[in-house]
């Protein structure tokens, strides 16, 4: 089983295709996920032998293609599902016990965002197994207490969405506490800059009871992520968008209608990650909140 | 021992008036605001006449300032022969600040989505109707009574298509700042020309008339006589040195009709003191003169090539921001097809307006002053530039019993003596601290130009980036167009400020430096669209250049350099 796609029973399985991955396949029969397809485990442990092979950049034309070809064919296809030819990708590392409810992983194993065409992808994949050996990732597992050893990663490969708008959502206040509330972080772009801190979002506390907005505050954002050729870059918002608020509030209902509602059904909090792109919402993330006492 | 340290706050102060120009405030309150001198559009003395038609223009920016929910009011003062101007804040609406500026932004956003078209369909028809009245209007043939009744109309057409002007300007001005504000915003750079290198090359009627000029040049070059006249009469004899020859009585038919489209255009917008080319095409002439030394040259290949960039850049610009949020390309697509209608808009409204109409002005008041001089009231027709309104009524009513030499001769004196004094560029009182900003305070600070910064080196003198570039030749100190055939190809033109009728220079001149202006000024506007480098606002570059000095003009820094006499 190298290759599993986004909404097959096959890939609720966290063992083969890591939390991120097993999450998303579960909800993307019924809410808007990006489609893609997950590289397993398995795939990574063929890789593994040839880790000792320090490089970084794949030559051209040393592609063993054995290894390779499950991936390339998935992506073409996925292309292909999509009606475009170089479809832009996003490439996210789903680590094994990543995303479960006791450490969030978050950030500590590569993404790849806009990637395009073939050869780009497959370097991208081999780049987040590298990243599982980063000494910033291993760091990570020791303070955890994780095993170093052993150690598996798949990789999502997913229709990349140029956000308009991100949204970083939590069904419960990681402030104060509050089961009762959703709060909402919004801000142009892709979520990057939200999740990364560098811009100041628009923030939301919405009653989940009545989901009426009961506090708002509307920042000065100065900084989105944008897709540039071959990745992404973050720049300065146009001074005509920086106080403007980055959703309307209905939009800002739905998230926390989507926010209670998968809480629901995952049978605990959740931290999600949303995309608004030509008036559609992407789930892009759906996560356990790791930082309360659930 | 310290003392503990006071907040400075800022206070207005008043600016005294140099001891060779007094003044004296009429109205007391005058003193007490901030009056500048417009040198970009009317540096020179202007006549008492001019005083109420160029009152009107400034009115029409108060009127329409209103319609737009704007809040600036604007008022003019003679003094001293020259125009003054202030800028008021307006009191705000009733509905308060806030509201009132989102209800402006409002009606100028809904203009933007057709300023084009409401040029072209709504305005432009109005405008094109009274200068057909004008000139269809018998002025020699008219009674005194007519004639004064049409001076009337005359004066209500004025003011009416100076509301027309700012109509289509005020939103122009904005909308043209603001594609340049988000060009800035999201492809970075001090000085960067992005904005303007996607503006530029669409056809306009300013770049019409270059265009015409330069193609009878080519007419003159393809006939031998014609050729002859040009290179060996002098620009004032050339006309009758043409009636001369069949070859030389054809291209005078072209001539003829050249001025006959374009000849309304004068030495400066909106000033009745000019005599239009249609009535001495000496300019026009002296232009032909220098345009067929240059007979390999292609002006339409060159003005074409920048209409191809243009779409290049364009294109660039859209892939740059694919994948970007929509509402930054739609804003993006929206201003860039706002901001290039308005462009075209600038242009024509500028010809028709600034030039046709005032020309039209003017007939109707040199007819006053032909029966004037005729009685022997007035010694020369456009001595009656030097009376006001209401003294033309009354010398009209009672001709010829009011003689008005005397008056007219003191008057002239007047302008003569304050024409050799160096005009302060501020009255009155500098206030405490600069206006709020807004849209309109933006774009008229990068049509104005900020004041010169002072110059940190000697032989560099500073002033704001025009037009990208970098160019050296020989100064040329050019004060009016009557002093333009100095100006030969490679020279640099050194002038207070250009417009329209100066344009045809800029395929002479190697590139443009001046006292007045900013980035959206007429010159900048124009240098850019004929691909060479300028350097507006610096405040004293006629005062400071000679003849023949020879200078590096830096277009992208805004920065012109004294270069050794040696340097070639």
């Amino acid at each position: 089983m190298d290759i599993l796609w986004l909404g097959q029973p096959e890939c609720q399985d966290a063992r083969l295709v890591g939390g991120k991955a097993a999450n998303l396949s579960l909800l993307a029969a019924s809410h808007r996920v990006p489609p893609g397809f997950c590289l397993t485990t398995e795939v990574f442990r063929r890789w593994m032998p040839m880790a000792a092979r320090d490089e970084t950049e794949l030559p051209p034309g040393t592609l063993p293609l054995a290894l390779y070809e499950p991936l390339i064919m998935a992506y073409q296809d996925l292309a292909h599902r999509c009606g475009v030819a170089d479809l832009a990708v996003a490439v996210r590392s789903s680590a094994v016990d990543e995303d479960s409810a006791s450490v969030s992983f978050a950030g500590q194993h590569e993404t790849f965002l806009n990637v395009a065409g073939a050869r780009a992808v497959v370097a991208a994949v081999v780049r987040c197994w590298q990243s599982l050996k980063s000494p910033r990732a291993l760091e990570y597992r020791r303070q955890h207490g994780l095993s170093v050893e052993g150690v598996c990663l798949a990789v999502l490969v997913q229709e990349f969405i140029p956000a308009d708008v991100s949204a970083v959502v939590f069904s419960v206040n990681p402030v104060t506490g509050r089961r009762d509330e959703v709060v909402i972080n919004v801000s142009w772009g892709l979520g990057e800059s939200v999740v990364g801190g560098t811009v100041t979002p628009d923030t939301y506390v919405v009653n989940k009871g009545t989901l009426k907005i009961v506090e708002r505050q509307i920042a000065d954002k100065w900084r989105m992520t944008v897709p540039i050729p071959e990745g992404t870059e973050e720049v300065d918002v146009p001074r005509f968008l920086q106080t403007r608020p980055a959703l309307e509030d209905s939009q800002v209902v739905d998230l926390a209608q989507l926010a209670v509602a998968l809480e629901s059904t995952m049978g605990w909090p959740v931290d999600l990650e949303c995309a608004y792109h030509a008036g559609e919402l992407y789930l892009l993330q759906c996560r356990p909140i790791t930082t309360m006492d659930v | 021992m310290s003392t503990a340290e006071t907040t400075h706050q800022p206070v207005p102060s008043a600016i005294p008036a140099p001891p060779n120009f007094p003044v004296t405030w009429e109205i007391p309150e005058d003193a007490g605001l901030f009056w500048t001198l417009n040198r970009m559009h009317t540096p020179d003395p202007i006549t008492p006449m001019d005083e109420l038609f160029i009152g009107y223009v400034w009115q029409g920016v108060s009127t329409i300032a209103q319609i737009y929910d704007i809040p600036v009011r604007t008022r003019t003062r003679r003094i001293n022969t020259y125009m003054y101007v202030t800028i008021l804040p307006a009191a705000a609406a009733e509905d308060g600040r806030e509201a009132q500026s989102k209800r402006s932004e409002a009606k100028l956003r809904a203009v933007f989505a057709r300023i084009g078209d409401l040029w072209k369909l709504d305005l432009f028809p109005e405008v094109r109707q009274y200068l057909d009245d004008w000139q269809n209007f018998d002025l020699p043939g008219a009674s005194m009574p007519a004639l004064l009744a049409h001076f009337d109309e005359t004066i209500d057409r004025h003011i009416r298509l100076w509301e027309i002007h700012f109509l289509a300007v005020l939103p122009k001005h904005i909308v043209v700042s603001m594609f340049d504000d988000l060009c800035r915003d999201l492809f970075g750079g001090k000085n960067s020309f992005e904005a303007y290198r996607l503006l530029r090359g669409f056809d306009n009627k300013t770049l019409e008339a270059d265009r015409a000029l330069w193609s009878l040049s080519r007419a003159a070059l393809a006939s031998p006589e014609a050729c002859r006249v040009l290179e060996d009469t002098a620009a004032s004899d050339v006309i009758a040195a043409l009636e001369e020859s069949a070859g030389g009585r054809a291209f005078l038919e072209q001539l003829q009709a050249y001025l006959k489209e374009y000849g309304q255009l004068s030495e400066r917008p909106f000033q009745l003191y000019a005599p239009g080319w249609i009535e001495n095409p000496t300019p026009v002439i002296k232009n032909l003169k220098d345009y067929i030394t240059q007979p390999d040259r292609d002006l339409e290949a060159e003005l074409s090539a920048l209409a191809v960039e243009r779409e290049e850049l364009v294109a660039q610009a859209r892939q740059r921001l694919e994948g970007y949020p929509q509402p930054v390309v739609q804003e993006f697509e929206f201003l860039l097809k706002a901001a290039q209608e308005a462009a075209m808009v600038g242009e024509d409204h500028n010809f028709w307006i600034d030039f046709c109409a005032i020309y039209q002005v003017r007939r109707v008041l040199l007819e006053f002053g032909r029966r004037f001089t005729e009685k022997g009231v007035v010694d020369q027709a456009d001595d009656v530039l030097f009376l006001t309104p209401d003294e033309l009524r009354e010398t009209a009513t009672a001709l010829p019993r009011i003689d008005r030499r005397r008056v007219v001769a003191g008057r002239r004196a007047e302008m003569d003596y304050f024409r050799t004094i160096q005009p302060p560029a501020a009255l009155g009182t500098r206030p405490a601290s600069p206006p709020p900003d807004s849209p309109l305070r933006r774009a008229l600070g990068k049509f104005f130009g900020p004041p010169p910064a002072p110059p940190t080196e000697p032989d560099i003198l500073r002033g704001n980036a025009g037009s990208p570039g970098i160019a050296r030749g020989p100064a040329k100190v050019v004060r009016s167009l009557a002093e333009a055939a100095k100006l030969q190809p490679g020279d640099i033109l050194v002038a207070e400020t250009t417009s329209v009728p100066w344009t045809p220079l800029f395929a002479t001149a190697s590139a443009i430096v001046t006292d007045a202006g900013g980035v959206l000024s007429h010159c900048a506007v124009v240098a850019r669209e004929f691909g060479i480098p300028a350097v507006v606002g610096t405040g004293q570059a006629t005062a400071v250049f000679r003849d023949g000095q020879f200078l590096e003009v830096n277009g992208d820094s805004g920065v012109v350099r004294v270069l050794p006499e040696d340097v070639s």
